[in-house]
């Protein structure tokens, strides 16, 4: 099942934020677009113009999840590259490493820390009459079945959080996010998610909220959903201002 | 017997809630707060395992914590679910299997370092990240409910303790006395984490207590880094602080620098403080008063008293009268004490002179590590005896003349630890008096608390990795198992669908032991797959 591959390493992010850089050009908007411009030059053609991933480099910001480096570490894999791979080295001066280096930080940061075009307050709307909070809760309010959005945007880059709302069946972050119902041997069926399963047991959250941990010789049946729970379709029934003002809202959604 | 308030069958649906009432009440299957209850016992009324069939206890479990590294947290559990906490994180685990259900963590947090516990209130829990935000998440999901910083980490305070919740309030502590900083005690509101009180260790400038100081009394420490017992009749909290700052050089700090290494009540509602008592005045040798305030109803010297109970880092052992914080009794908790030749009757240390650090070093015992420390002791109502880990070790004090900058790691000196050997001594409580030991073998280096049983067991961590079983009236070794790595946090006892388990935190993992049961064979179900 593909729906598990990458589990996010939220702790090997302690590094990246731990040693946040000193350098004067992560954050700053001038350098940022600097650096967007340096960037669809020299690295587009392999990286995707937006570092969304192309013929012959990965995806940065899919590659930040599981690989989060501190802003020195991406400077020195700008001016060495990588050995032994498609990734060259460069010849840049430091100001202009550290522009890119700037723009690589702001895309595969927490879009809490972005500048995002959208009106946060139109977006809770959407959230509202999208049934968002049907199934993910904000600070206490909503669903449990879903991942919490409390921190979505102090936690996942812009454009990982587009995708899982456009494409929340293509890439499932978490272990734990699959859609089951049980029968039980005593008759009784359950449906939700299973935050965790074996062969030997399995902690379901059910649509309420409620949890039920059960061993498995007590399930006479199981059917586990391929793809996610979320609707798939959201791409189509939000127009495209929908969508964005709905990003802003969840980009500022951070806990700190 | 099916115990019907713990599994999903009976609790299944909104009914089931932690209430603070449960909490009073103390442990039954779940444990509810960190020292399982409001007296500070670390003792439970489960009596699956006993001192008879303790040696069919079995691992049934192990969760390893991610990321971990010599946790000091002891865990937590409700409805069959243990929560336990390491830095800024906490993990969810089904507390019969040892799988994970859900985790948390805070990766923007600015500091790292020690997390002792969770609290649990509702539906949330609760824990604080080292950089001073309380944290309150849903019990079910971790979904976040609120985080609400309560202290500056810019100024010298983090926080490592397990908050305490008493009725609609969260109380949270303040840790980092030893670079420096103004120790607290605050209460903020379970509901949304809005402050309720702060209650300073060390008076400001001008208020009463600032003549037994210095001038560096704004960074002069008290730090209240371990959580504290609390007494619903009285109404009262009972919290420990830490030392002065600067640890080892006492020259800059004359006086008895109140209210360090002290013990204070203080009024939860208000969070003045009805009174302190100063265990070690103007201390030198970082001999903080973190160890659990035990409260108890006993007789000392023939009289009916309320009395708090407290081990002391500085060597001796006391009672208090914990209404009015009279002194009662102070007796050796361990052999080699060299500093003071004992307590006067008002509670006063009698110093030998030429005790402090020096910048040559001076031999002192016991260590800096203290007699005891913050490892959870334990009372037993069933054999009527306190249980505490001891420490015999003496160490070199060094004073530093540098002058002293807060927030610069610099303590004012540093002392060694040396060889010394830990003792587990049961203590009677009415007369301060050894009624047993054993002794470990290991290097002195254990931080493992202790949890007691109505099954006659004490649990315990031996100084070596060993968890252990003792027979709680003799101190007879009844079981033990080697966990591979030393564990620096306190056992718990719990019991999910009728199975009693005891859990202990290792350096890196949760172990959960239980009776042998043959094992079930599982047959997979059918799983289908759906598109
Ligand atoms: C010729 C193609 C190519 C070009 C041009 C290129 N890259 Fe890469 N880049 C790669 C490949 C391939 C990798 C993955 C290497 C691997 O397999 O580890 C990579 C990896 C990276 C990484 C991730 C490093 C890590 O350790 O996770 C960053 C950041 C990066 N590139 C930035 C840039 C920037 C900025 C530029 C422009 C200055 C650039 N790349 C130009 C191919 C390229
Ligand atoms: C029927 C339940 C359901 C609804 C309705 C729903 N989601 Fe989700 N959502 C999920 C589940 C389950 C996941 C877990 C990952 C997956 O399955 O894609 C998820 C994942 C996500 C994620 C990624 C979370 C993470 O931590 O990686 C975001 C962001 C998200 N949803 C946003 C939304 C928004 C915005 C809406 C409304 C427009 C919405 N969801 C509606 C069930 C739902």
């Amino acid at each position: 099942m593909a729906a598990l591959a990458v589990v996010l390493p939220l702790a090997a992010q302690h590094g990246r934020y731990l040693n946040e850089s000193r350098n004067p050009a992560i954050g700053k908007p001038e350098a940022i677009a600097a650096g967007a411009k340096l960037f669809s030059g020299s690295c587009g053609g392999c990286h995707g113009p937006d570092g969304g991933g192309g013929a012959r480099g990965p995806n940065l910001v899919q590659r930040a999840l599981w690989h989060p480096l501190a802003d020195e570490a991406i400077f020195q894999a700008i001016r060495k590259g990588i050995p032994g791979t498609d990734m060259p080295p460069t010849a840049l001066e430091d100001e202009q490493t550290w522009n890119l280096v700037a723009f690589i930080h702001n895309l595969t940061g927490p879009a809490s820390e972005q500048k995002v075009p959208g009106d946060a307050a139109a977006g809770k709307q959407v959230y509202a009459s999208a049934g968002c909070g049907g199934c993910h809760a904000i600070r206490g309010e909503g669903g449990r079945l879903a991942p919490d959005l409390s921190n979505i945007g102090g936690s996942r880059p812009l454009a990982s959080i587009r995708e899982s709302i456009l494409e929340p069946s293509k890439d499932l972050f978490y272990l734990g996010n699959e859609g089951v119902s049980v029968t039980l041997k005593d008759g009784r069926k359950l449906e939700g998610v299973a935050k965790n399963r074996s062969n030997y047991s399995l902690q379901l959250i059910d649509r309420k909220g409620d949890l039920h941990l059960l061993r498995m010789n007590d399930v006479k049946e199981m059917t586990v959903r391929a793809n996610s729970m979320m609707p798939g379709d959201y791409g189509k029934r939000l127009t495209k201002e929908q969508l964005r003002d709905l990003l802003a809202y969840l980009a500022g959604q951070t806990i700190r | 017997m099916r115990n019907c308030f713990l599994i999903f069958a009976c609790t299944a649906g909104l009914t089931a809630q932690v209430k603070y009432d449960a909490i009073v009440q103390g442990p039954r299957a779940d444990w509810l707060t960190y020292a399982g209850n409001y007296q500070g016992w670390r003792y439970s009324p489960l009596t699956q395992i006993t001192a008879q069939n303790a040696r069919m206890l079995t691992p049934q479990w192990v969760y390893h914590v991610p990321d971990a590294r010599g946790l000091r947290s002891s865990p937590l559990v409700y409805d069959g679910v243990l929560y336990i906490t390491n830095t800024n994180s906490i993990y969810a685990v089904d507390a019969r299997t040892g799988r994970q259900i859900w985790q948390w963590a805070d990766p923007r947090a600015k500091r790292q370092g020690v997390n002792r516990g969770s609290a649990i209130l509702g539906n949330r829990v609760y824990l604080t990240t080292a950089d001073n935000y309380l944290v309150a998440l849903d019990r079910r999901s971790g979904g976040v409910v609120f985080s609400k910083k309560f202290a500056d980490e810019g100024k010298g305070t983090t926080s490592t303790s397990a908050p305490l919740i008493v009725k609609d309030k969260v109380i949270v502590g303040s840790a980092g006395g030893d670079s420096g900083m103004r120790g607290f005690i605050a209460a903020l509101s379970a509901e949304d984490g809005r402050e309720l009180w702060r209650t300073y260790t060390v008076p400001a400038k001008g208020e009463p207590g600032a003549e037994s100081w210095g001038d560096l009394i704004e960074w002069g420490g008290g730090a209240a880094w371990l959580s504290g017992t609390y007494d619903p009749e009285l109404n009262s909290l009972f919290w420990t602080t830490g030392n002065p700052w600067p640890d080892f050089a006492g020259a800059t700090r004359k006086g008895d620098n109140l209210y360090t290494c002290s013990l204070l009540s203080l009024d939860l509602d208000t969070g003045k403080m009805k009174w302190h008592f100063q265990f070690t005045p103007h201390d030198t040798h970082d001999w903080d008063a973190q160890s659990w305030p035990v409260l108890l109803d006993t007789e000392i010297n023939g009289r009916p008293r309320k009395v708090v109970l407290h081990a002391n880092r500085n060597g001796f052992f006391y009672a208090l009268d914990r209404v009015t914080g009279e002194f009662l009794r102070a007796t050796k908790l361990i052999d080699n004490v060299t500093w003071a030749k004992g307590i006067d009757d008002k509670g006063r240390p009698m110093e030998i002179p030429g005790q402090d650090p020096t910048p040559e070093g001076n031999w002192v015992c016991p260590s800096v590590k203290g007699a005891t420390n913050w490892m959870g002791q334990s009372y037993s109502p069933l054999t009527g005896l306190l249980y505490v880990i001891t420490l015999e070790q003496c160490g070199r004090y060094n004073m530093s003349s540098q002058t002293p900058k807060p927030m610069s790691n610099f303590s004012g000196g540093g002392a060694t630890e040396e060889g010394g050997q830990v003792i587990v001594r049961a203590l009677d409580p009415k007369t301060g008096k050894r009624v047993w030991e054993y002794p470990m073998t290991g290097a002195g280096r254990m931080w493992t608390g202790t949890v007691s049983t109505a099954g006659g067991v004490l649990f315990t961590g031996d100084d070596d990795g060993h968890f252990v079983a003792l027979d709680a009236k003799s101190g007879k070794n009844l079981w033990h198992f080697n966990m591979g790595e030393l564990s620096t946090a306190s056992p718990i006892t719990y019991s999910v669908d009728g199975k009693q388990y005891v859990a202990i935190a290792s350096a890196t993992a949760v172990f959960a032991f239980g009776l042998f049961e043959p094992a079930e064979p599982v047959t997979t179900p059918a799983i289908t797959v759906v598109k």
